[in-house]
């Protein structure tokens, strides 16, 4: 029985997501790139990894947030479209650069960027016609990956007042999963890891099992968790949360000692869209022409210099470092999971949750790394197995049952990061847009005809305010002016809709015109946001 | 990610959408929300229609002769009715509540003290539960089991299961925690100014009464939303309805705060002055 070797289990949790951007109006826009990057860099590299390792046989488990936002840009036929004239304009680079290369010192990194395009369009259009979901779906129909779900629109829920909300953002959300994978969610990723103690109990309702929260989610728990961090627990409801190891973590995330910091890697901050003669580079830059970072780097991180003294990346030798990474993180979890195991007597799970995009676009060697990881955890040692979180609740059924703490992943472990100067004015008028929205679905429970379509729109426009990321951006003060622009968009859109919905004079126009730009769930049923479905749905799964 | 937060201005169109968002609802209401175990934040409406009823029952000049306070009720438990008030501006129309204790439940509500002390209430707040912020006192276990056909719920069973004392390996994990926590905070990268989110604590002297105290400043005020603002030369971003507040640490001793405003065209300009004394007198007991 190999089965039975191990001492414990390691869960890989990557959070993919971006906020839905998407801009019919504009013929470029610039933070669409965020999605093409982080295409090229992470989910079009992890597909890659997932189906060499198939092919290799080589099985591995890992576990995937794909949030509604991104499966709605990977499946919208206009970036489809960007996407294509995106890659094939850096794939015309690299071609170029190969060639202006040769016999130099960058000849290797030029070829590699040739080579990364050329996988990218290859798999992008040969093995997944443009559908990248159809590249998942079939690696969680062969049992490898978990795709779980998220709130609509990352909806940061401990800062919703009303039930209707959080059940919205649910239930939004499992519908879209079962238009694109065929069955429901069975674990979802609450946006920024936070949690509101009684909210599970909409996921219950929806058929989710399991969510994840920050360590000290379970760690101030109540009553004191047995296990710790190391099991799951049940909250009241009989929902399971799994919870986040630091140990891991930090290895990768920390600054000054995480793996992404070795001299050997890529430097991010040295791009060919700042290096290139002008001319030659703006055929690739934005309309607008301005200098920006393109996604192509020639240079190491290198040690302590200025920009100017970097030495040139040999991928290579950084590929061999990601090995050695990888080597080092996986004897790490065999000590720390033989030592766990003596001292909980029992087999823990191990939980490393991470944001996709840190692999690749980030640390750009990380999908190497994760690749050598997973076949040094198959082929190495037998100390730690690879799991789901439904593989292990299936497994271990009994587990204790605790009512977790509120918490969040971001700085501090509550809500700050998305409550403070920088952003609470949002809260009045995000509250008032989401009662608004409560009022109408209930007082118009069969709607049709074009104030169905306008409530449906009100329903969108809501969620899209409900997005964690614009008040996140706002903390961080990166692409502030275009988040709160975003925020008061969408804001000024409901209320638009919601005075001509009220007033009865809907503008057929003006409607249309919102639902081009704003074509996100076009499922969507507006009553979703009505006080009998959230009621009904808590009462239903409270039994 | 890597925006450098610029909009692509070349061929935009006019978008009707970009106008600020609405002063006000014409409601009079309050909302509470949860920020960490020690912090919540209020925000509130009143209209100029309950004001006007508030000084025909009051009379007229009742706003200003009255104090302005939240009223922060401890809810925890039905028969509680602790409260403490906390000074503000009606006008501030939203106020970050510092409480001593987590792991209960709050409830707010805006109104006036009178000089004898009776408290009128305009508008109350829904309720929030702090988190605890702490590794609970419970230590009875109790046991779930899931059926693995995942839909249905077993009942909850008292499995007794061997392993080390659960207390133990919790305080152990907190400590763990803290110690990463405080290695890699993401503090820096978020950028957030760190305000000191800690209630004062009681000394750790062994004296059986005591009192600590101390007491912050908030600044606020409103102008144009294009308007360029300092206060005390530091350029002060605005909110997009043209409101803003900063927060200052206030020590013993003089603190002068010139307010500057210029209109956007520069042609126009407003200040106002504000300074404040503190002088912190303690016994010494």
């Amino acid at each position: 029985m190999m089965e039975n070797k191990e001492k414990g289990y390691f869960a890989l949790v990557l959070h993919a997501h971006l906020p839905f951007i998407r801009h019919p109006e504009y013929d470029d826009f610039l933070e669409e790139d965020w999605y093409f990057e982080a295409m090229c860099e992470t989910y079009i590299p992890l597909l890659d990894i997932y189906e060499r390792l198939t092919g290799e046989n080589t099985d591995f488990r890992v576990t995937m947030s794909l949030t509604p936002p991104l499966c709605n840009m990977m499946t919208d036929d206009l970036l489809r479209e960007r996407f294509r004239r995106y890659y094939n304009q850096r794939l015309e680079l690299a071609e170029k650069e190969v060639i202006r290369n040769r016999n130099t010192q960058f000849y290797e990194v030029a070829k590699m960027y040739e080579r990364k395009f050329r996988r990218i369009r290859e798999l992008y259009e040969d093995y997944y016609h443009g559908n990248i979901l159809d590249g998942f779906k079939k690696f969680q129909d062969m049992g490898k990956l978990e795709i779980i779900t998220c709130g609509a629109t990352h909806g940061f829920l401990p800062l919703e007042i009303r039930k209707e909300a959080v059940y919205a953002q649910i239930k939004i959300a499992a519908d879209d999963y079962k238009l694109r994978f065929g069955r429901g969610p069975r674990g979802i990723w609450l946006a920024e890891c936070a949690y509101n103690p009684g909210d599970e109990i909409y996921l219950k309702a929806n058929g989710i099992r399991y969510f994840f929260l920050e360590t000290h989610g379970i760690i101030y728990g109540s009553p004191r968790p047995r296990y710790g961090v190391y099991a799951p627990v049940y909250c009241p409801s009989g929902v399971a949360a799994f919870s986040r190891d630091m140990e891991s973590a930090h290895q990768v995330w920390s600054a000054e000692m995480g793996y992404p910091g070795d001299h050997r890697y890529r430097e991010f901050y040295r791009d060919l869209g700042y290096d290139l003669e002008y001319e030659y580079v703006k055929p690739y830059l934005h309309q607008d022409g301005v200098r920006r970072n393109i996604g192509m780097k020639y240079y190491k991180i290198t040690g302590k210099v200025g920009l100017n003294a970097k030495a040139p990346y040999n991928p290579g030798e950084a590929r061999e470092m990601a090995a050695s990474h990888a080597g080092n993180f996986m004897f790490n979890r065999e000590r720390q999971i033989e030592h766990l195991n003596g001292f909980l007597g029992r087999k823990p799970i191990v939980v490393s949750m991470y944001d996709a995009e840190l692999y690749g676009h980030w640390w750009y060697e990380g999908p190497d790394f994760l690749e050598f990881l997973f076949k040094k955890l198959h082929y190495d040692q037998k100390t730690v197995k690879m799991i789901t979180p439904s593989e292990y609740l299936e497994r271990h059924p009994d587990n204790q049952m605790i009512q977790p703490s509120m918490s969040s992943w971001g700085d501090k472990g509550y809500n700050e990061v998305w409550l403070n100067a920088s952003n609470d004015w949002m809260y009045r008028h995000l509250h008032k847009a989401v009662e608004r929205m409560v009022d109408m679905a209930n007082r118009f429970p069969n709607a049709d005809g074009i104030l169905k379509r306008a409530l449906n729109q009100c329903a969108r426009e809501v969620v899209l305010g409900m997005s964690s990321d614009w008040a996140f951006l706002m903390t961080v003060g990166t692409a502030k002016t275009y988040s709160t622009k975003r925020f008061i968009e969408h804001t000024n859109r409901f209320i638009g809709l919601y005075e001509q919905i009220m007033g009865n004079r809907i503008e057929e126009k003006y409607l249309a015109d919102i639902e081009w730009r704003d074509n996100i769930f076009s499922h969507v049923d507006y009553r979703v946001f009505s006080t009998g479905a959230q009621e009904r749905a808590a009462a239903g799964a409270r039994q | 990610m890597t925006s450098s937060g610029q909009l692509n201005n070349k061929n935009q169109q006019p978008d009707s959408d970009y106008k600020s968002l609405p002063e006000s609802y014409g409601n009079t209401e309050a909302a509470l929300l949860p920020r960490d175990p020690n912090w919540m934040f209020i925000y509130w409406e009143i209209t100029d229609n309950s004001k006007a009823n508030l000084a025909k029952e009051h009379g007229h000049d009742i706003f200003e002769k009255a104090r302005h306070v939240v009223r922060v009720y401890d809810v925890t438990s039905a028969d509680s009715s602790k409260y403490f008030d906390i000074p503000v501006m009606i006008d501030a129309r939203n106020w970050y509540i510092s409480v001593q204790d987590g792991g209960r439940a709050y409830c707010c509500e805006v109104g006036l003290v009178l000089p004898d002390g009776r408290f009128i209430g305009i508008v109350k707040t829904n309720t929030v539960n702090l988190p605890t912020g702490r590794v609970s006192e419970v230590t009875d276990e109790k046991w779930m089991s899931v059926s693995s056909d995942f839909d249905k719920l077993l009942q909850i069973s008292g499995v007794e299961h061997i392993g080390k004392g659960s207390g133990e390996v919790a305080r152990s994990l907190a400590q763990r925690w803290e110690m990463l926590r405080s290695v890699f905070s993401r503090a820096e990268a978020w950028g957030v100014s760190s305000l000191s989110s800690h209630a004062p604590a009681r000394p750790a002297a062994e004296k059986k009464f005591w009192l600590v105290a101390d007491c912050e400043l908030i600044l606020y005020g409103a102008t144009e939303p294009d308007a360029l603002v300092t206060v005390a030369g530091r350029k002060v971003a605005l909110n997009p309805d043209g409101t803003f507040s900063m927060r200052f640490a206030l020590p013993d001793g003089n603190m002068d705060l010139p307010i500057k405003a210029l209109s956007r065209d520069e042609a126009d300009s407003r200040q106002i002055e504000i300074k404040v004394i503190r002088t912190t007198k303690n016994d010494g007991k």
